[in-house]
């Protein structure tokens, strides 16, 4: 936070709206703008890697997961639920790499059960032990980032940067093994290793969009930037700059424009990146079709 | 039980002055509980080209993942330059070859350098690719499947045959000695299957690579592979190419016998070599 104030304060002047400025100027709206930030430069990595792995509905499963967590982190008065989500998550995400990898369920079926197990195990207990779906939880489901105070940002901003490096150093061997996993042994990869630890890092990357942008809406950042970059993108390194790029666009139209007209931003921020997937791919199909309709590129 | 007609040669006698860089012995091995494969006894020399045919569900690719220690052996050893498959000593000297169009994901941007970039990767440079240092043996792996023209192109927008050059290139850039190859020749149009046949040629004269390569397409390998080893469950023949036999002797191999009283080559019912496949396969992704 020390270190991105000054840079936010400075840029402050130059931010269009009446009310969209404060998230540059005052503390509550700044932790906001750096945790969602964070996750969105981290989940556009780690989105494009889920989309060539076919994994792109994990992220909606973990988050789902997470929720679970969160319910049973709040139901035990946990000050920070996301800890508890942290650990339903991580070992849920490698439970279901178990399973996949030792061929016991095939496809996404592990995940729908986790999804759907979990989910329930945190509605029963808010339901029996808590007080149902009281506001605080709703901030969960939707995500509420002005709630987010300094113990989570701090967690937040831990998960994103370790993942971040994490995935930066496993690029290569991420690549390897999902264009072809059986080469990448030959050639002595550690094959399961690096899935286990991928699996790791989504658990954690997902619990650290939770609060940013809400479980139901996690994918929005996770896989909608990725898949519009890959319109667009003619090298995996240019689908992960686009990835960014997208990313961050929806972040910054949603929070502009969600503080303006006072909706929710994780349901904002999730519709312009949708917007702006429907966009890249209209104009792809108008180049093809029309403008260029004798190539053949897809 | 397939009716043995004619007993099996053996390869080995084709190199007697080398020391075999394959040397599989007595190997079974079962998938799902089923026996695939049993009694292998194969041995491969250095600069030899291979073609390993066999009809559908024969085994060849089991015995391809067992020698690349994917699978285990049930029974029997298989010993790739004196060491265990996928022990420490033997990495970056075998290099795999997919099948580009079954394997490659369809969703994935990725450029043939990138892609070849990967065939780089060891467990000890994985996490810090020294791609400075490698940019030389990515180059020459380009050049020599010649994709130079292509090669920061998305490989999803190239040809299936150049495709397959693009993973052959992966093989290369690991500077892998002993390439296996599983059908690289099917979804490929003829051209590009006759390039791609030179190119393997080359690769074993003029780089004095070893290629062990399962093919369905009888009348290309013959015109290439030194050698041919044809398997259904266990080797059935093993021998120089010119002495590979014709169809009517090749159902022999296989029990089956002549339904009418007469036998004609082209009628006989075996389905190993399908020779047509490939270029009906070729012809209709050209169009």
């Amino acid at each position: 936070m020390e270190v991105a104030k000054p840079v936010l304060e400075f840029i402050a002047p130059m931010v269009p709206g009446e009310i969209f400025p404060y998230f540059f100027t005052m503390e509550m709206f700044q932790r906001a703008l750096v945790a969602a930030v964070l996750v969105t430069l981290v989940a556009g990595v780690l989105g494009s890697f889920l989309l060539v792995r076919n994994l792109a509905l994990i992220g909606d499963g973990l988050a789902h997961v997470s929720f679970g967590g969160v319910a049973v982190g709040v139901v035990l008065g946990a000050s920070s639920p996301l800890w508890y989500a942290l650990v339903f998550s991580v070992v849920s995400a490698i439970l279901i790499h178990e399973l996949q990898t030792r061929e016991l369920l095939t496809g996404d079926a592990s995940i729908a059960i986790f999804l759907t197990g979990m989910l329930a195990l945190g509605l029963v207990v808010l339901r029996v032990f808590g007080g149902g779906i009281t506001s605080d939880i709703e901030g969960y489901l939707f995500g509420s980032l002005l709630l987010i105070d300094e113990e989570s940002l701090d967690l937040i901003a831990t998960i994103s940067i370790v993942s971040l490096i994490s995935l930066m150093l496993l690029y290569s061997g991420l690549l390897s093994t999902t264009i072809d996993p059986l080469a990448a042994r030959v050639q002595g990869l550690p094959v399961r290793a690096i899935g286990l630890v991928f699996s790791i890092i989504t658990a954690a990357v997902v619990v650290s969009m939770v609060q940013v942008i809400g479980a139901l809406l996690v994918t929005a950042l996770l896989v909608t930037p990725a898949a519009t970059g890959g319109l667009i993108g003619r090298s995996f390194r240019s689908c992960l700059i686009w990835a960014q790029i997208f990313g961050l666009s929806s972040v910054f139209l949603g929070l502009y424009l969600s503080a303006e007209y006072d909706s929710g931003s994780g349901a904002m921020i999730a519709l312009v990146a949708a917007s702006i997937f429907a966009a890249v791919a209209i104009m792809q199909i108008v180049w093809k079709t029309i403008i260029r309709p004798s190539d053949n590129w897809n | 039980m397939v009716v043995l007609n004619m007993q099996p040669q053996t390869g080995s006698g084709l190199r007697p002055d080398l020391m075999p860089i394959l040397k599989v012995k007595d190997l079974s091995v079962s998938r799902s509980g089923k026996l695939v494969i049993y009694g292998i006894n194969l041995e491969v020399f250095k600069g030899e080209f291979i073609g390993l045919v066999g009809p559908n569900g024969s085994g060849k690719s089991t015995l391809l993942l067992a020698i690349l220690g994917v699978l285990k052996a049930q029974q029997g050893t298989v010993s790739l330059y004196g060491h265990r498959p996928m022990s420490r000593n033997i990495l970056g000297k075998i290099g795999w070859v997919s099948q580009a169009a079954a394997v490659m994901p369809k969703n994935v941007r990725i450029t043939v350098r990138e892609l070849i970039q990967l065939g780089t990767l060891t467990s000890r440079n994985m996490f810090f690719p020294r791609k400075a240092i490698h940019r030389q043996r990515v180059e020459n792996a380009i050049k020599m499947v010649g994709l130079e023209d292509v090669a920061d192109n998305d490989i999803v927008h190239l040809s299936g045959g150049q495709r397959q050059r693009a993973v052959i290139g992966r093989a290369l850039a690991s500077n892998s000695q002993f390439i296996l190859l599983d059908e690289p020749l099917v979804g490929i149009d003829r051209d590009s299957r006759n390039a791609l046949l030179k190119l393997l040629d080359r690769l074993c004269h003029e780089e004095d690579k070893t290629i062990l390569m399962v093919s369905h397409d009888l009348a290309a390998i013959r015109q290439t592979a030194h050698r041919m080893i044809y398997l259904e469950e266990t080797i059935r023949f093993d021998g120089p190419t010119e002495e590979f036999p014709d169809l009517t002797t090749l159902a022999g191999l296989r029990g089956i016998e002549p339904v009418h009283g007469h036998t004609h080559e082209h009628t006989t019912p075996v389905n190993v070599d399908a020779p047509n496949d490939g270029e009906e396969e070729g012809e209709k992704e050209e169009e």
